[in-house]
């Protein structure tokens, strides 16, 4: 054991000493971080909105609305009922032409902050969506929202502009005067309230929509937080959208299966009835019948703002933190995953400098020194990481004026994420030089594996989609870094990753490494 | 004497990217005894290296065995180990770390510790007469300093047997003289056995109790060097240097057949020394002669008849480099 921990301290000292390494270990991504930190996140400690404040944004709405006679087209829904005292088809009068829904209108009006309205549910009188209230919060949280209100509002948020056409909006994107556009596809409406129909039993049955609906976010690479911002806003609103869809469904679903059953079942008298009296009642159904729906679709009340609360968490932490947590975190990782394949590479210069045949040749097994130099490598790694969190704390705390754990407070967390990470990277590391013949094809891989996995976990600034981040084990560890720093759990997935990944890529490494010491 | 090195039918073969293969050792039987200075003799790429590295473990043989001081390197790895030392050809140190350090650490893997570690370190830094110099950075050091600590790192474990694969090459006469000091030192004042590699001549004619000679993997002659030279007989050995001229044949066998004491004639013709040089070995003409010296004015006079035109002459005495060039038809620096 004592020739082990000699050999990784001496891999630890050898490391520390050489000041062109410090330099790529330690200053690069320091200045990097700081300087991607400066840029991007302000210098101040100021924690209000501005920073992410007017992020522009292009709207197109191509939206063509869903036409409700279509969706409840009874005649079309019942083609084997004739007519007669129980036609169902006959109970209900025919909704007037134009009777149409359009969630574009909807979503491009709150996006570009302007009154929402609606062309009506019935052809005879319209009603605003704006005037829906939400009966179900009662003042105080209603005023809680209204104060929260300066935070969340997106008038503050986005500065919004409509487009008539999608090309229009994505140049406008690419030439880099818009952070996002926003495109609401012809068939939105139809995606979140699909057509229905009844079965044989004359159950409702939603038909599933299709993907030809959906919103498209438009990114800049350029600005990816901002372009992130707008993506959360408009999921946020269209999942209110498609609650409201389904919360229709429901309610026309029941309703109609009840009235069909009680029909059939001859439960309700037909003859008692007054379908002149049913008919105007719902041709003058104005906003106070669909009172409910406000909790739902109200813009400002909970279901919206909720789905803006994560970017109001998120911007408790001062701008400059926001931006150096994930950006530290990820090139802390990046130059890591050099330290690891370049510091096991160092079997090479051993080997040609023949201080490794002069470890051979005393009575130490090679399984002494392999393990030695692993777990020297293993502990630069970490000490690597864990001196650049700390650097970068003491930086932001610098330039935010104040004392500020920009990696949150659980500290006994941050340092298992660090060595979940620093057992993927040393793990790494050995493998790709276990798999290498020869120095020159560690020097030719080693940077271009480096290279692909950050570019995967988005260490260069942009991000790419979830699915391609995960094989990366710079998103794992960035992603949980992140969580900690906003004093989130729910990383153990990315431990089980980091340490699964490391023990399995350490254990191929090694065995493939063995062959190193074989002179 | 007692055996220390005992070596059976010891060969490497290595293969080549093309498939075929190359014995680098072709079945080496060697006995070297407790407290003798053995050197392995022949020109680079002999296998001078390659032999050493299976007899210390470095490199495992592809046939045969050796044993140290009784324990196989192949089955008893550890044990064999503890007995040796190691100095190899190459400065096996870590440039970024002081003297100290590195006698410290290489200490550590033979198993030192703490105050006897600290001790030895001490010893050998008096030993190697780098006391002042010992908390500074190896890359600070001359050549010959650097060999010195690498020939300290050798000692740690105060071995009864020591290998030392060429420690004097690349170093200015000064610190030579004070390494085959030191490994005659080593031998008379510590009873160590040395095994000391070497092309050159006159180390091997220094150091060695006994000298065993390797040419392409074998050894082709063994012994103490009165042993060795006795196998060239008594003739001394004349060597002419030329220059670049072509000499034809038959005017060596006319030297060799008319000249009285001349009894064999070697011509090595100009060589350059490498293919972008444009400076050349001299042709070196090569007579054996029973005494030389009495021999030297008609050889002289043969050759200047038939128009060689002789820059320089030296008369040398029976010795390795005469068995080696006598067994291979090659000199040593070839």
């Amino acid at each position: 054991m004592r020739k082990i921990l000699a050999v990784a301290f001496k891999e630890l000292y050898v490391t520390f000493r050489d000041r062109n390494l410090i330099l790529l270990m330690f200053a690069t991504p320091l200045v990097l971080s700081t300087i991607i930190g400066m840029a991007f996140g302000g210098g101040g400690g100021d924690s209000e909105l501005p920073d992410f404040a007017d992020i522009t944004v292009a709207v197109v709405n191509l939206d063509e609305g869903v036409d409700l006679q279509e969706t409840l087209n009874l005649p079309d829904q019942f083609p084997n009922q004739g007519a007669g005292p129980t036609d169902p088809a006959a109970l209900l009068p025919p909704l007037p032409d134009g009777a149409a829904l359009n969630f574009g209108d909807q979503l491009a009006a709150i996006l570009l902050s302007q009154p929402v309205e609606s062309p009506g549910t019935t052809a005879t009188q319209e009603f605003d969506l704006s005037e829906l209230e939400c009966s179900l919060l009662d003042e105080s949280e209603s005023a809680g929202t209204a104060a929260a209100a300066p935070l969340g509002s997106l008038d503050d948020l986005l500065d919004a502009t409509a487009m008539d056409t999608a090309e229009q909006a994505r140049a406008a994107v690419d030439s880099g005067e818009f952070a996002a556009a926003v495109i609401i596809p012809p068939g939105f409406s139809s995606h979140v309230m699909p057509p229905f129909a009844f079965d044989a039993g004359f159950i409702p049955r939603v038909q599933p929509a299709g993907e030809e609906g959906t919103v498209e976010v438009y990114a800049s690479g350029g600005l990816p937080i901002s372009a992130s911002i707008v993506h959360s806003v408009v999921v946020g609103i269209v999942n209110q959208f498609v609650r409201v869809g389904v919360a229709l469904g429901a309610t026309l679903e029941t309703s109609v299966e009840a009235l069909v059953s009680g029909i059939v079942r001859g439960e309700i008298d037909l003859n008692s009835v007054d379908l002149s009296a049913l008919s105007t009642d719902l041709q003058n159904l104005d906003a106070a019948a669909l009172g409910p729906l406000g909790c739902l679709i109200t813009p400002g009340a909970n279901n919206v703002s909720a789905a803006q609360q994560p970017l109001a968490a998120i911007q408790e932490a001062p701008p400059f933190s926001r931006i150096i947590v994930p950006t530290g975190a990820s090139q802390a990782v990046f130059f890591a995953l050099f330290t690891g394949v370049f510091g096991i590479q160092s079997i090479y210069q051993e080997r040609r400098n023949w201080t490794l045949q002069r470890m051979i040749v005393s009575p130490t097994p090679r399984i002494f020194l392999l393990i030695g130099k692993l777990l020297g490598n293993l502990v630069i790694v970490f000490l690597q990481i864990l001196i650049l969190l700390a650097a970068l704390t003491l930086i932001a705390s610098l330039v935010i004026g104040q004392p500020t754990l920009i990696w949150g407070t659980n500290i006994a967390a941050i340092l298992v994420v660090t060595l979940a990470l620093s057992l993927c990277v040393t793990g790494l590391g050995v493998f790709v030089v276990g798999l290498a013949k020869t120095p020159e094809q560690v020097n030719l891989f080693g940077p271009m594996i480096n290279i692909s996995l950050a570019v995967l976990g988005g260490a260069f600034g942009f991000a790419l989609p979830d699915q391609a981040a995960r094989f990366s084990l710079i998103y794992w560890g960035v992603d949980a870094f992140t969580l900690l720093a906003n004093a989130q759990t729910g990383f153990a997935l990315n431990l089980l990753v980091l340490f699964g990944q490391g023990i399995l890529l350490f254990l191929l490494g090694a065995r493939l490494f063995k062959r190193r010491l074989n002179l | 004497m007692q055996t220390m090195v005992e070596t059976r039918n010891l060969r490497k073969t290595y293969s080549r990217p093309d498939g075929s293969t190359i014995e680098a050792v072709k079945g080496v039987n060697l006995e070297i005894r407790q407290g003798e200075i053995f050197s392995l003799l022949g020109p680079n790429g002999a296998g001078k290296t390659t032999t050493i590295s299976m007899i210390s473990g470095l490199v495992e043989p592809t046939e045969g065995d050796a044993t140290i001081g009784g324990h196989s390197i192949t089955k008893e790895p550890m044990a064999a180990k503890r007995l040796m030392g190691f100095v190899p050809q190459e400065i096996a140190l870590y440039p970024e770390l002081s003297a100290r350090q590195n006698l410290s650490f290489f200490g550590r893997m033979y198993g030192l510790g703490g105050k006897a570690l600290n001790r030895r370190v001490d010893e050998l830094i008096e030993f190697v007469d780098l006391a002042d110099r010992q908390n500074d950075r190896i890359d600070t050091f001359s050549g010959g300093m650097k060999r010195r600590i690498n020939l300290a790192a050798g000692l740690l474990n105060s071995p009864p047997l020591i290998y030392m694969d060429e420690p004097t090459v690349g170093i200015d006469p000064q610190s030579r003289r004070r390494i085959l000091d030191t490994v005659k030192l080593l031998r008379d004042e510590q009873d160590m056995t040395v095994l000391y590699t070497t092309h050159l001549m006159e180390e091997a004619q220094e150091l060695s109790d006994r000298v065993a000679i390797i040419d392409h993997g074998e050894i082709i002659a063994m012994g103490t060097q009165d042993e060795l030279t006795q196998q060239v007989g008594e003739e001394d050995r004349l060597e002419f240097t030329i220059g670049e001229q072509e000499i034809a044949e038959t005017q060596f066998e006319r030297l060799q057949q008319k000249t009285p004491g001349v009894t064999r004639v070697l011509y090595n013709p100009t060589e350059q020394l490498s293919d972008d040089s444009s400076e050349s070995l001299p042709a070196l003409l090569t007579v054996f002669a029973k005494r030389g010296r009495t021999a030297l004015p008609q050889i002289l006079q043969d050759l200047d008849s038939a128009g060689v035109e002789i820059q320089s002459v030296a008369v040398r005495e029976p010795d390795l480099e005469a068995v080696f060039l006598a067994l291979t038809g090659r000199a040593l620096r070839d």
